[in-house]
């Protein structure tokens, strides 16, 4: 124990239960006479301060200490205007924090375009930034450069989850990304192993194999029909029902047939009965036994026979196309949501743009080309065949920003009596889904006289942010 | 007066939602009889109430003043008028000053010259000059017999006992040290309270200081026997100021005087900022100023500038505390601070000084060729191998500046910690 420990000791317990130790004759000193324990103690306690103080050596560190130094940055660093204004939107921004963020997302990319890279000091802000917006975390490469990426190896306070989850929504390509590429390895292992695997096992394995089906895994799901487990059984069933080919297809579509019937002379319409008790083998497709107590659910039954059968079913029943055969149910609403998950879940365009005739599932519309989707909205919206608000958060889910026309539409129908409520709904995505040349509109829209609030700060936001926007283009130039 | 610069404005801004909010009252719709001269700018805004709020700001010696009720400091309504006036889109200059702005300025004035005059003014009777000090005195002396005592009793029951006390123990000895008029202990004491129960290490930081307070109070037992310069560095230990007007004639050292470093902290009672700055001779001091809550303090200095000012010194030991004695005019900036030392080399440093001064415990320093290390919180190392850990470092911020390659670092040694103040990178001198 050195004489320092001895001294805390000491202190810590107090002179009445331990004395203070003798100071260290390397030091030198002659402690005086005559002093009380406490004094001893405190005068000690003075000498270990400033020689603690006045022998300070430096630690000597391991070899875990040292990092590799940054490569050098291949990009120029932006500098001037643009430089100037992303300090302004990181430490003072004279925007609502959500346009804000999108508006340092739109400088990484314009400064990504024109090969420049954000200057090193305002890497920190950037990434505190990015760890809580997923639009910013998107933009960082490789607008934060080589320093940047090297900044994300070495800091402790980043790591790949502080950023947020990348979300499929909001702008981007234009296009819903297409479902994750299909393990392979989940499908052999499934057909070598089935056997041998648990159920809890199989079901995920099938779970991968479902995020990209396809008609060469009939053969798999057939066995899956089969299995002990309730849960595997439910699962290959759910699967069949995307191949509209398959021989469970065909089973579903032959006892569909049978209850489609056509009536009436002009105005034609289906008739739909219900199914019978099902058999040994109906009940191997998934179809609900007939329950120990109560009545059975026909109608979940009916619906799980027209999710599992191909939809030229109707068509051939009809006799008509599939818009025209779409039409003859209108009148059944809990059909047309059953033929519309067929349809979305097959990707069938040509029923999806049919149902679309007489339906707005957002499902439906998810499954059109970008431009396609855009066009039915401002339709629907121009033509009023819908309530504003019920298209709203399909207005949300577009790529932005929008087409003119589209923006137009939406414009209009905000300028209106009641369009105060539609711009407080949409408040957080308008400033950024209008387009550059909405901005004279919206400027028109706020000169004039109104009360409503929401509506004005929200047309305020959508000029505030095209005329930042157009800052930091010409910035970029 | 010149026009104020719109970042010379934001540097006034006491946060930023101050000044997000002052932006936005930055057009000239709301502001009403608005101008300015050489000393003054002022103008009327309208608030949500019916009586606009009335705006003054004095923009030679920095008051602000606003019938506002914030208690921002300067307001957002000051601060938006600056903005306005920075701009030149309001408050033109050679209006008449209005009414309001003039009631206030002669209030300002009439302070000022009573301030003037009772620290210029002849001690009208050196005999009660005398009494005050000996009165003084004798309160000092009694309040460190008191905290001598208080220091013995801890030492017989012990550290671990008084770590169990609660704030307010602390709290009532730091009250009778103030009442002493010894508020630089006063300020020590308060800040264990915490400490003792924040610090992993809080043992042997208890310890320690525990041995400094004791000898603060030998030393001032023997005052008679230090030398000037060791008895103004015990005076600052423990708070007793040195009027400023005992320093602004003694002596006027010339620059061009480089900025090297600042620090700014603010506790919830006191804002307080250190400028380190070094003349052409390599005289390196430190000026300090204050301010309570409410008021704002003296613009910082941008490190790395190079000021054309005079300084003199308070007394004491090196580097001394120092004043500014004549306007100051940055005249460009260094493109680097010289030459930096060894880890070795800066705690040899720390040594001598307190040696020098034992009650000093902040010391600046100059390193060269160190690197930046996340380890930890953060350590620098240099060319030597050996390293020290970081105090109160925006390591993000370093490892951004420095991409983990060997700089020049100015910062202060504390308690075995560097505390880094700026960086040199491409030649510039920054800020981390």
């Amino acid at each position: 124990m050195t004489w320092f420990d001895e001294l805390r000791t000491s202190a810590l317990v107090g002179t009445v239960r331990h004395e203070a130790p003798a100071p260290p004759p390397e030091l030198g000193v002659l402690a005086p006479v005559g002093l009380s324990r406490e004094e001893f103690l405190l005068d000690q306690a003075a000498m270990a301060d400033v020689v603690r103080r006045s022998s300070r050596t430096a630690s000597m560190p391991t070899d875990a200490f040292r990092i590799t130094p940054a490569p050098v940055d291949s990009k120029t660093e932006a500098t001037g205007e643009a430089a100037r204004l992303l300090e302004l939107l990181l430490h003072q921004p004279p925007v609502g924090l959500g346009l804000r963020n999108q508006l340092v997302a739109d400088w990484l990319f314009l400064a990504a375009e024109s090969r420049r890279r954000v200057p090193h000091r305002q890497l920190p802000a950037l990434f505190l930034l990015a760890a809580n917006d997923a639009a910013v975390y998107r933009a960082l490469n490789p607008a934060i450069g080589t320093r940047g990426l090297w900044l994300q190896d070495v800091s402790p306070s980043w790591s790949p989850r502080s950023g947020p989850a990348q979300d499929n929504g909001g702008s981007g390509t234009g296009t819903a990304p297409g479902p994750a590429e299909p393990d392979a390895t989940a499908r052999e292992q499934l057909t070598s192993d089935w056997s041998s695997l648990s159920a809890r096992a199989r079901l995920s394995l099938l779970k991968i194999v479902g995020t990209g089906v396809r008609p060469d895994d009939e053969d798999l799901l057939e066995r899956g029909l089969d299995d002990k487990a309730k849960g595997v059984r439910e699962m290959a069933a759910e699967l069949l029902n995307q191949l509209p080919r398959s021989a469970r297809a065909r089973r579903m579509g032959a006892r569909l047939a049978p209850l489609l019937t056509v009536k009436g002379l002009l105005n034609k319409r289906f008739d739909i009965d219900l199914p019978p008790d099902p058999d040994a083998a109906t009940l191997r497709d998934g179809i609900a036994p007939v329950p120990r107590n109560g009545e059975p659910d026909r109608l979940a039954r009916l619906d799980t026979i027209i999710l599992g059968a191909p939809l030229d079913v109707w068509i051939t029943a009809s006799g008509k196309s599939a818009e025209a055969t779409a039409s003859m149910l209108k009148e059944e609403p809990r059909i047309l949501a059953v033929l519309a998950t067929v349809a979305a879940g097959r990707n069938n365009l040509e029923w999806v743009r049919a149902l679309l005739t007489v339906s707005s599932d957002a499902r439906l519309l998810h499954c059109l080309p970008v431009a396609e989707r855009e066009r039915w909205l401002e339709r629907h919206i121009r033509h009023g065949v819908d309530e504003p608000l019920s298209l709203a958060s399909l207005l949300r889910e577009l790529p932005q920003p929008w087409s003119g026309s589209l923006a137009e539409a939406v414009l209009k129908i905000i300028a209106g009596k009641d369009g105060g409520r539609l711009a407080s709904v949409l408040a957080d995505v308008l400033p950024t889904a209008l387009p550059a040349e909405s901005t004279q509109a919206c400027r028109r829209l706020l000169d004039r006289t109104d009360d409503d609030t929401a509506r004005r700060r929200v047309l305020r936001d959508a000029v505030q942010y095209q005329s930042f926007k157009q800052s930091l283009t010409e910035a970029f130039r | 007066m010149g026009r104020w610069s719109e970042e010379r404005v934001i540097s006034a801004a006491p946060d930023s939602s101050s000044l997000a909010a002052a932006r936005k009252l930055a057009h000239p719709g709301p502001w009403s009889e608005s101008g300015s001269n050489d000393v003054l700018v002022w103008g009327k805004c309208q608030g949500s109430g019916k009586t606009p709020y009335q705006v003054s700001v004095d923009v030679v010696a920095p008051a602000y003043r606003c019938s506002c009720p914030s208690r921002k400091f300067p307001c957002k309504h000051a601060l938006a008028l600056l903005l306005l006036w920075a701009r030149g889109e309001a408050a033109e200059a050679g209006a008449e000053a209005a009414g309001f702005a003039q009631e206030w300025a002669a209030q300002r004035a009439d302070r000022a010259t009573a301030k003037e005059q009772r620290q210029s003014g002849q001690p009208a009777d050196p005999e009660a000059q005398a009494k005050r000090l000996a009165a003084r005195l004798a309160l000092m002396d009694a309040g460190i017999a008191d905290f001598s005592r208080w220091l013995t009793d801890v030492a017989r029951t012990g550290l671990a006992a008084a770590r169990q006390q609660p704030y307010s123990w602390w709290d009532g000895v730091a009250a009778r040290l103030v009442d002493a008029q010894l508020p630089g202990l006063a300020e020590q004491v308060r800040e264990m309270a915490s400490e003792v129960n924040a610090r992993a290490d809080w043992a042997d930081h208890l310890l320690v200081n525990v041995g400094r307070w004791w000898a603060l109070t030998k030393a001032w037992s023997q005052r008679d026997s230090l030398a000037p310069g060791e008895f103004a560095d015990l005076r600052a230990a423990l708070g007793w100021a040195t009027a400023s007007s005992d320093v602004q004639g003694k002596e006027s050292l010339p620059g061009p005087w480089l900025v090297l470093g600042a620090h700014r902290s603010d506790d919830g009672r006191l804002q307080q900022q250190r400028t380190w700055l070094r003349s052409p001779e390599g005289t390196v001091v430190v000026v300090l100023d204050f301010a309570s809550q409410g008021q704002s303090l003296a613009t910082p200095q941008l490190a790395g500038a190079l000021l054309n000012t005079t300084v003199a010194r308070y007394p004491g030991s090196a580097p001394q505390r120092a004043m500014f004695t004549s306007p100051v005019e940055p005249q460009g900036t260094a493109a680097g601070l010289g030459d930096g030392g060894t880890i070795a080399t800066a705690l040899l440093q720390e040594s001598a000084a307190v040696a020098a001064s034992p009650w000093r415990i902040r010391h600046p320093v100059l390193l060269g060729n160190v690197t930046v290390s996340p380890e930890d919180a953060g350590w620098i190392l240099d060319g030597d191998g050996q390293a020290l850990p970081l105090l109160d470092a925006p390591l993000d911020s370093l490892l951004a500046l420095t991409g983990g390659h060997a700089v020049s670092m100015f910062g202060e040694l504390e308690d075995g910690h560097f505390r880094p103040l700026t960086v040199v990178v491409n030649e510039k001198v920054v800020t981390p």
